[in-house]
């Protein structure tokens, strides 16, 4: 089967090997063969290895940053899923759920960590914890001419241990020429996976339930605001916990959010009634504070509410959507029986649908979403979205009910097909998903993001994450456009124009295109954008092209979740 | 020879760029990072940038999911420091365009600017390509910008060895065009590397520095060079230069293998023509013994002790083809700049400005950059830089002074440097935090408070008119020259310095360490004491600096 030259090859590798790297090897073909087979393989992501791998790294200067990067990238090429994080943004919880977990740090200071390691680095110092689940071993990087050589390597390895957790190779201490030292380090690190089993593809997502519109009741663990000072915007990453969460890429998950406490106040302060009252709304018994805080939708009002309310305090009221408490001040209210009047009339808080940008392999027990803080001028005035809002103001380890919105027009293909994504603002919040979980399940297709925002320096949102996928190697290829950088304005329509060659080859070749993000305008010009491009590189009429791109709709080449 | 085995991972980068062009247009097109590729941040300094990012904002970032903010800083050649007006107009604009808009003097005559985009770097350098202006071996492992003695007034013959300045600088520049086909649009030459006798395809071991002192002031700290040149002058006649080898400030700390160093006077080369060769044989001798393994010993002061000054000598001679002189007598008496209005041998006019630690902006209802940039807009000026980091308003003709005198009178320039304590002006301090990715410590957005807080215990002693040199740097790099002075400040952690004493005032002496990592309640604690024996001990006329150094303080 093998040609000469590649046998002698074979043969040559094969005498080398251990007992275990055969084993291995066995494992890894096996899991290989599974993942190119043809579209019969289940939709389910082929895990290639058994085994959760982290490789964490805490840098000042980068050394450690892209030792670890290569390292994670030859994993995978091993067949190994190993996740690539810095230390600088590791969530400490997560230590808990960690099965390999490889540092690579190095020492700064007089013996010290690096600052985006220093709160891990304090965390691991704290008593009141143990990790025995936790396998681990530590490359420590530094440097011979300081007297605290390696010093911080030194202790994570050994506060690991007093963790409970598990030492499966020894601490490897590094001078600056670290790579012999590191790729040794390396090999027995992955030996000491101990011969990875390739789980067939078919076991992984056998067993999933179909998912409902069960009410979560989560916790927020994080709520940042992606862009940094300066910027126009505000995008707040909130990453929520919740007991028993299922869903799939591409889901979105609905939240009813509160109502101002200062605006319901002012409701009740306007009208004098008085808040505490209990009365029945719709199926509800509560008190009116409460029903206005949580319940009734007291915001921009919709027509034929402001029609009702007319009616009911009989008066001529132009049909324009306003906030209940501008009406109430402009068109009072004659007592509180005519306000529980008007409050019967108006229609519960809608839920705000947010994309999902976690992944359930990558994520485990946690959905993270992309939210912009909407801002809008209403006359003059500086309103916010209320949902949007109310989410940015969200402190960690506050409760949040959800539910998970499946959108079976969206979602992930088979590992082995390459992707394009177009998403910019919080479009991105699906790829962000979508890649993780291609990168923790060691997915063979390519995967190409566009993604564009106003500033490159203040609103790259998930710019690490990004970086650390293409330096791996996950993320195949990624286009920017940067709309106030430049005198010109520069979209993501005009980067895909400009890749317009290599766009219709990868479409050609059968690459399935999402695209996210705001309907108006950005997704309606990206989809003529599309059309041209498929026009123009395939040498078709219009008609043909937009046969073509119907043909991809329904092949489900082409997906969207545009809002 | 060099050590061929074991080259540093520079070395190789070097090797290997085709005349510094590495990858460089592919970084400029690597959209996902502001940064560029790993082996070009060594060959970006050849081109006169620095990459660095907002130390500052890291960990705001960093939580963000956002890199680092990076930016280039780039760094202008101008050998001897020497600018003209328009040139001056075209900085600022430049400045205010893609900046962050500081103005920054160097401490070796040049102006640096911070804070420039990756995608701001081309429009920067061809903004000043119109004024024939570049930023070309202002770093990197070659001869770097060429410091000269900068007031004219010195003697006449100022402008004759101020000449030697541009001059050294042509002929130790490297030879490659890739500066102009990648950022200024110069078309490509075929696929060939030019050929570069000086530097070959390897450059220097380290960086470079030439300084040209001319007697009896020696404001450009002419022993701190890897290479000095003392301006002889007999009967108001430049007679040669007297040369001395090995100067160098940086250390590390706890690596003891390194040290700062004064250079050694080897000799003397009296025609232009020998000592130009003299210079660029010292060029060639470093290239080829220089140390490539670790750059940490690569200057060549550790060049000149591995070899012994002896040695050196005699490797030099012999490339020269001729003989040095026996090294002529020269004595330093000062090294400070003239502050204020000087006339000069020809009768023009020369405004002497301290600038705070070199920087040049608005702020705080002092608008010094406005002012300069209306002292260029007349065009009636030439702007120089010392090495002590400030301007010199110069060659302003008798008939043009009133116009400069009455913008400077408009920002009250001259009133507010009249306030200046006598300590200040004869400080320094370097860029340091949050630029400098080597910084350890604050410096120069520190330097002033902490004068602020030292002028008042001069005051106790009655010292306030005595001119001590002081110096701050964020690290043992000494890019403020900090180890060269009476009073050192050498950052070694966030709010700590180590201090030390005992150098002299002419930088003839290197000071010492004195007290470790002192914080600022330590540091004025032993300045008052030191201050307070000085006081009562000095000898008649004795700086702070002998006194120290006679006391064996350190
Ligand atoms: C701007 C300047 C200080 C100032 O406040 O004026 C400066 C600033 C820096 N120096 Fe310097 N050096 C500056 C004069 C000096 C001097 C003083 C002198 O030359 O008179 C020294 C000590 C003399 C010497 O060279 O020994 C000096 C010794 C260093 C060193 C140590 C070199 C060594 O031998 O180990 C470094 C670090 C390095 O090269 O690895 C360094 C590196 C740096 C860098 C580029 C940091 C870096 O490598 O990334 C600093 C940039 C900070 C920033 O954000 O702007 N700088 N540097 C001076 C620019 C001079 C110029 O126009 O070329
Ligand atoms: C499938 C899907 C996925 C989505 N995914 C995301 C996502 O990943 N990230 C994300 O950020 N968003 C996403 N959205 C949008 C999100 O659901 C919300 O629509 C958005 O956050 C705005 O909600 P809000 O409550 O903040 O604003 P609202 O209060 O609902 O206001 C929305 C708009 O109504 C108008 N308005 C409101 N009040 C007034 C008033 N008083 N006067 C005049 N005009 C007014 C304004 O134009 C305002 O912009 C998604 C939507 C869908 C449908
Ligand atoms: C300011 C500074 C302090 C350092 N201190 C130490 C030290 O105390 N011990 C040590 O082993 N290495 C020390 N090092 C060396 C670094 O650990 C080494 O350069 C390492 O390769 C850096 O890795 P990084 O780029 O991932 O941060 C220090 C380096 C710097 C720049
Ligand atoms: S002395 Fe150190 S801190 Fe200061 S500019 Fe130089 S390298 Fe940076």
């Amino acid at each position: 089967m093998l040609d000469e030259a590649r046998l002698q090859q074979w043969n040559a590798l094969i005498a080398t090997l251990t007992k275990q790297e055969l084993t291995w090897m066995h494992g890894y073909i096996a899991g290989k063969l599974s993942m190119d087979a043809p579209k019969s393989a289940p939709v389910a992501a082929p895990v290639a290895t058994s085994h959760k791998v982290t490789i964490a790294y805490g840098t000042e200067t980068g050394n450690a940053k892209k030792l670890a990067s290569d390292l994670a990238g030859k994993a995978k090429k091993m067949g190994i899923n190993a996740k690539l994080v810095g230390l600088d943004q590791y969530r400490f919880t997560d230590l808990a759920k960690e099965e390999y977990f490889f540092t690579v740090i190095s020492t700064q200071g007089d013996g010290e960590p690096p600052v985006g390691a220093k709160k891990f680095y304090d965390h691991i110092h704290q008593n009141g914890f143990t990790i025995p689940k936790l396998k681990y071993s530590v490359l420590a990087l530094g440097d011979t001419s300081y007297p605290q050589f390696c010093k911080t390597g030194e202790d994570v390895d050994l506060q690991f241990e007093k963790l409970g957790a598990t030492r499966v190779v020894p601490l490897q201490k590094c001078d600056l020429d670290y790579e012999a030292d590191a790729n040794e380090w390396f090999m027995k690190a992955i030996h000491s996976l101990n011969a990875p089993a390739v789980a067939p593809a078919s076991t992984s997502v056998a067993a999933k339930k179909p998912i409902g519109k069960k009410t979560y009741n989560g916790t927020i663990v994080t709520n940042i605001n992606l862009n940094a000072t300066g910027s126009n915007k505000q995008t707040h990453h909130i990453e929520i916990v919740a007991e028993g969460l299922e869903y799939e890429c591409g889901n979105s998950i609905g939240i009813v959010p509160s109502n101002q406490p200062a605006v319901v106040a002012e409701i009740l302060a306007v009208t004098g009634v008085d808040g505490t009252k209990v009365i029945d709304w719709k199926k509800e018994t509560s008190s009116i504070a409460d029903l206005l805080t949580n319940k009734i939708n007291i915001s921009y009002l919709q027509e034929n509410a402001i029609k009702k309310y007319a009616a009911i305090i009989q008066q001529e009221i132009p049909l324009v959507r306003m906030d209940l408490l501008d009406l109430l001040k402009i068109y009072p209210v004659k007592d509180t029986a005519q306000f529980i009047e008007v409050l019967g009339i108006l229609n519960p808080v809608p839920p705000r649908l947010y994309t999902i940008a976690s992944s359930p392999m990558a994520h485990e027990g946690e959905v993270h979403i992309t939210v912009a803080k909407d801002v809008f001028d209403v006359n003059g005035v500086e309103k916010t979205g209320l949902c949007s809002n109310f989410l940015s103001l969200q402190k960690t380890e506050t409760q949040l009910n959800f539910f998970v919105q499946p959108n079976k027009r969206f979602k992930l293909v088979e590992p082995t097909k390459d992707i394009i994504m177009i998403g910019p603002g919080t479009g991105v919040a699906p790829f962000r998903s979508f890649v993780a979980e291609r990168d923790a399940t060691g997915a063979t297709g390519r995967n190409w993001l566009f993604f564009g925002d106003q500033h490159f320096t203040t609103d790259f949102s998930y710019q690490t994450e990004w970086q650390n996928w293409y330096s791996t190697g996950v993320l195949t290829k990624i286009n920017l456009a940067f709309s106030r950088d430049q005198e010109e304005k520069i979209y993501v329509q005009h980067r895909m124009l400009q890749q317009a060659e290599e766009l219709y080859q990868w479409i050609n070749n059968g690459a399935v295109v999402y695209l996210c993000g705001a309907k108006y305008p950005m997704g309606r010009d990206v989809e003529h954008t599309l059309l041209q491009i498929i026009q123009q590189q395939g040498n078709k009429s219009k008609e043909e092209a937009e046969q073509y791109f119907e043909i991809m709709k329904e092949e489900e080449r082409f997906m969207e979740d545009v809002y | 020879m060099s050590e061929k085995q074991n080259l540093s991972v520079v070395e190789h980068i070097k090797h290997k760029s085709r005349g510094l062009r590495g990858t460089l247009v592919e970084s400029l097109q690597d959209e996902i990072t502001g940064a560029v590729r790993e082996d070009d941040h060594a060959l970006v300094k050849f081109h006169g940038m620095y990459e660095q990012d907002d130390r500052d904002l890291r960990e705001e970032r960093a939580e963000k999911k956002l890199d680092k903010l990076y930016s280039f800083m780039v760094r202008m050649r101008i050998p001897g420091g020497l600018m003209t007006a328009e040139q001056w107009v075209a900085a600022h604009n430049v400045a205010g365009q893609y900046t962050t808009g500081v103005i920054k003097i160097t401490t070796r005559q040049t102006i640096q600017l911070h804070g420039i985009l990756k995608r701001n770097i081309r429009p920067t350098l061809q903004g000043f390509s119109k004024v024939a202006l570049d930023s070309i071996a202002a770093c990197g492992d070659v001869n770097r910008n060429v410091a000269c003695a900068s007031h004219p007034h010195q003697s006449a013959i100022h402008a004759q060895v101020h000449a030697y300045a541009d001059k050294i600088s042509q002929l130790l520049l490297p030879k490659t065009r890739a500066f102009y086909e990648i950022w200024l649009d110069e078309e490509k030459l075929e696929e060939h590397t030019e050929v570069d006798p000086l530097y070959e395809n390897r450059y220097l071991p380290r960086k470079f520095k030439i300084g040209i002192a001319i007697p009896p002031n020696n404001e450009v700290d002419v022993l701190t060079n890897d290479l000095g040149l003392i301006a002889i002058i007999e009967n108001n006649e430049l007679k040669g230069f007297n040369l001395a080898i090995g100067g160098g400030l940086s250390a590390t700390h706890g690596n003891a293998n390194t040290y700062p160093r004064l250079a050694t006077v080897i000799g003397f080369t009296g025609s232009e023509e020998r000592t130009l060769k003299a210079v660029y044989e010292v060029l060639t001798v470093q290239r080829d013994y220089g140390n490539r393994s670790d750059r940490k010993l690569a200057r060549l002061k550790y060049t000149v002790d591995r070899m012994g000054v002896e040695n050196f000598k005699k490797e030099l001679e012999k490339r020269c083809g001729f003989e040095l002189e026996a090294p002529k007598e020269v004595v330093f008496t000062a090294r400070k700049d003239e502050y204020g209005w000087v006339e000069d041998y020809k009768g023009n006019w020369h405004y002497t400005l301290f600038v705070e630690n070199g920087r040049v902006t608005d702020e705080n209802g002092y608008l010094l950059k406005t002012a300069l940039l209306q002292i260029a807009e007349t065009g009636k000026t030439t702007f120089r830089f010392t090495s002590n980091q400030n301007v010199i308003i110069s060659d302003i003709k008798p008939e043009d002074k009133t116009i400069i005198q009455a913008l400077l009178n408009n920002f009250q320039i001259e009133e507010r440097q009249a306030l200046i304590s006598a300590i200040r002006k004869n400080s320094i301090a370097c860029v340091s935090m949050p630029t400098c990715p080597l910084a350890l410590a604050e410096a120069q957005r520190y330097l002033p408070t902490l004068i602020d807080k030292i002028e008042p215990l001069l005051g106790k002693y009655n010292l306030q008119d005595d001119d001590i040199v002081i110096r701050m740097t964020g690290c043992p790099n000494g890019c403020g020259r900090s180890s060269a002075s009476e009073i050192g400040l050498i950052g070694t952690s966030p709010g700590h310095y180590n201090l030390h004493i005992g150098g002299d005032r002419e930088g003839l002496r290197l000071n010492r360490k004195y007290k470790d990592a002192l914080d600022e309640t330590a540091i004025l604690n032993e300045l008052d004491s030191l201050f307070s024996s000085y006081k009562k001990d000095r000898q008649p006329t004795e700086t702070f600096g002998d006194f120290a150094a006679r006391r064996q303080l350190v």
